[in-house]
């Protein structure tokens, strides 16, 4: 049945189906489908819990601990972090939305001879392009996932693709003029920001194709293209399931970086501003728990006194790259695996290139 | 179904100012066309999968009646094989978590940042261009008293060498956060750049007048109080207080 559904359609009606009964028959039925369905399925597959067991067991939870949740409901440390909580969401989706509808097009509509004309065909030289054309697109971190997700699907090679995710969130004309704007009186800051975060982006995709092995990058399973469908419905599937699966790991992303945002106390970061060593690595950590968007994060980091300015730079050249959001997506969509060794990686090289840069510029 | 969820609570809280509270008000745009492509994508998702189900689906009447609902009856054996794909696919089994800010949205209805996160929070008052030319700060606009922003309360108080604001009763509005030591209380507003994680706050320090409830709107007018705050980015202006009005919550929370 249903083919052209086989990743994106079927485990929504289902779930509709099993969750919509009141959690009582819903405990029921669980038990009797794992029952029925065992001896169908090939005997090597393990049992794993499903959409309705994690729900009953969520209402469980909810039902027990609803005093207790009720009266910290009303403390302004939790209501401070749903504020920013739903902040971070409601903040990042037009930008998730901006960057699956541009992925979901170039599935559906660029056909991967583009890319092979457009792009070097040496990947040394290819990195460093697709690095510049990162920005050409005017979104912040949560755009470019997708994007690169997309980008690889079509056939781009990937150090090429990351290059691009790393340098698109830092070095659009935005983001570029949002940190002209945050540091009227040095706009050498501009010009610092742009150099190490394309530097940072050109020499992790390098990093990638002399070190990086395919099998790090688990590919994304998207609707299967049957031919059959039209453009349109291609679009449209790739839309739905790479927003779906990407909106997710954004709302992961989000509660860790609210609880973060509400837990570490300032005065921990402001108690090392004056060591010119410690201070570089205290801002990019910074950057890491917060998970300031990078349209806004020149703002935070202009507002950061008693830093120096090569700190301030390590803190928008590492935001845009990594943070628990974007490790959050970049679970998502090429696993887990790379993203640890990517997003650590990255954050290495990052604040070696804001010391470098912010010596020689700043 | 999630696609129209998570369209339709962004279109919800774009469309009222509930929005004002977390993100910038110039963010709204992009909110509703998010809104709208969701709910749109949503809407012909939840359409041709229920075309689709029912053309695959060689079941009696009833069942096309069902599947037309876009759901699936556990007995019949299509919806049943249907069941078997969310093993496979953490995808989508991810995609619930989307509710989540949904939930919190309209259960919680999360408040604008207030008193919690201002008390963790420093002024910053950068030194503007104004201060460093020799024609200086433009005169002040007529009134009296002047209703001002937090900010050019600040910037004038610390960085304006003519000290415009002595002999002049100013309002400012903003809400009650205590001070560090008892009795003392600050008026605030919060400021934020894209979204409410990047905000921080505005603080003046209030003379003259017991502090109203934590959190409350208050409009203060009173007069500079030159308290040797001045010519330094983390300076803390102060205000002697003649009048403090309870006001209702405005519109647009920060500053």
């Amino acid at each position: 049945m249903n083919v052209m559904f086989e990743k994106s359609a079927p485990p929504r009606p289902a779930a509709a189906a099993r969750v919509a009964p009141p959690p009582l028959r819903g405990a029921e039925s669980s038990a009797a489908t794992a029952g029925s369905a065992a001896p169908g399925r090939p005997p090597a597959e393990r049992w794993r819990p499903g959409q309705l067991e994690f729900f009953v067991l969520a209402l469980l939870v909810l039902l027990f601990a609803q005093p207790w949740i009720v009266d910290r409901l009303g403390t302004p440390a939790v209501q401070t972090w749903a504020t920013v909580f739903v902040a971070i969401s409601v903040q990042a989706l037009p930008f998730l939305v901006l960057g699956t509808l541009l992925s979901a097009a170039i599935t559906a509509f660029v056909p991967p001879s583009v890319f092979t004309k457009v792009l070097p065909e040496r990947q040394a030289l290819a990195v460093p392009v697709a690095g510049a054309a990162g920005a050409i697109l005017p979104g912040c971190e949560c755009a470019s996932v997708p994007v690169a997700g997309g980008l690889m699907a079509r056939g781009v090679a990937p150090a090429a693709a990351l290059a691009f995710l790393l340098s698109s969130p830092a070095i659009n004309p935005i983001v570029l003029t949002a940190t002209a704007v945050a540091f009227p009186k040095q706009p050498e800051m501009v010009l610092a920001r742009f150099v190490a975060s394309l530097g940072t982006a050109v020499l992790m995709g390098w990093l990638w194709a002399r070190f990086g092995r395919p099998e790090w990058i688990k590919p994304m399973r998207r609707p299967h293209d049957h031919g059959g469908n039209g453009r349109w419905e291609n679009f449209r599937l790739a839309l739905q399931h790479d927003f779906l699966h990407a909106g997710g790991f954004l709302v992961v992303g989000a509660i860790t970086a609210a609880t973060l945002n509400v837990t570490v106390p300032k005065h921990v970061i402001d108690a090392v501003s004056g060591s010119p060593w410690f201070a570089v690595l205290a801002l990019a950590f910074l950057a890491v728990v917060l998970a300031v968007c990078s349209e806004a994060d020149a703002f935070v980091a202009a507002s950061l006194l008693g830093f120096s300015p090569t700190a301030k730079l390590a803190f928008m050249v590492v935001g845009p790259m990594v943070d628990v959001k974007l490790i959050a997506l970049q679970s998502g969509t090429f696993g887990r695996g790379f993203a640890a060794r990517f997003s650590s990686a990255t954050f290495v090289v990052a604040i070696v290139a804001s010391y470098v840069v912010g010596w020689w510029l700043l | 179904m999630l696609l129209i969820l998570i369209g339709g609570a962004l279109l919800r809280i774009s469309l009222t100012d509930m929005y004002l509270r977390y993100v910038k008000d110039g963010l709204r745009p992009a909110l509703i066309a998010a809104g709208a492509i969701l709910l749109l994508v949503g809407l012909v998702s939840a359409v041709r999968d229920g075309i689709q189900r029912r053309a695959v689906e060689p079941a009696a009447d009833a069942g096309h009646a069902h599947a037309a609902d876009g759901e699936p009856v556990a007995p019949a054996p299509a919806a049943d094989e249907a069941g078997h794909g969310h093993d496979h696919s953490a995808g989508p089994r991810a995609a619930w978590l989307l509710c989540l800010p949904v939930l919190a949205l309209f259960l919680i209805a999360p408040p604008a940042l207030g008193s919690y996160t201002a008390s963790r929070s420093d002024n910053v008052v950068a030194k503007p261009a104004a201060a460093n030319n020799d024609a200086g700060f433009p005169a002040l606009p007529p009134g009296d008293p002047l209703p001002m922003t937090l900010a050019d309360f600040l910037i004038r108080s610390v960085w304006d060498t003519a000290a415009p604001l002595k002999d002049r009763d100013v309002q400012l509005t903003g809400f009650v956060t205590p001070g560090k030591s008892a009795g003392t209380w600050y008026v605030t507003r919060m400021v934020i750049s894209c979204c409410a994680a990047d905000a921080f706050a505005r603080k003046i320090e209030v003379h003259g007048a017991a502090a109203p409830p934590t959190d409350s709107w208050v409009t203060v007018t009173g007069r500079w109080l030159p308290n040797g705050q001045v010519q330094a980015d983390d300076a803390m202006p102060a205000l002697t207080a003649a009048k403090v009005d309870r006001v209702p919550t405005p519109k647009e929370p920060y500053e």
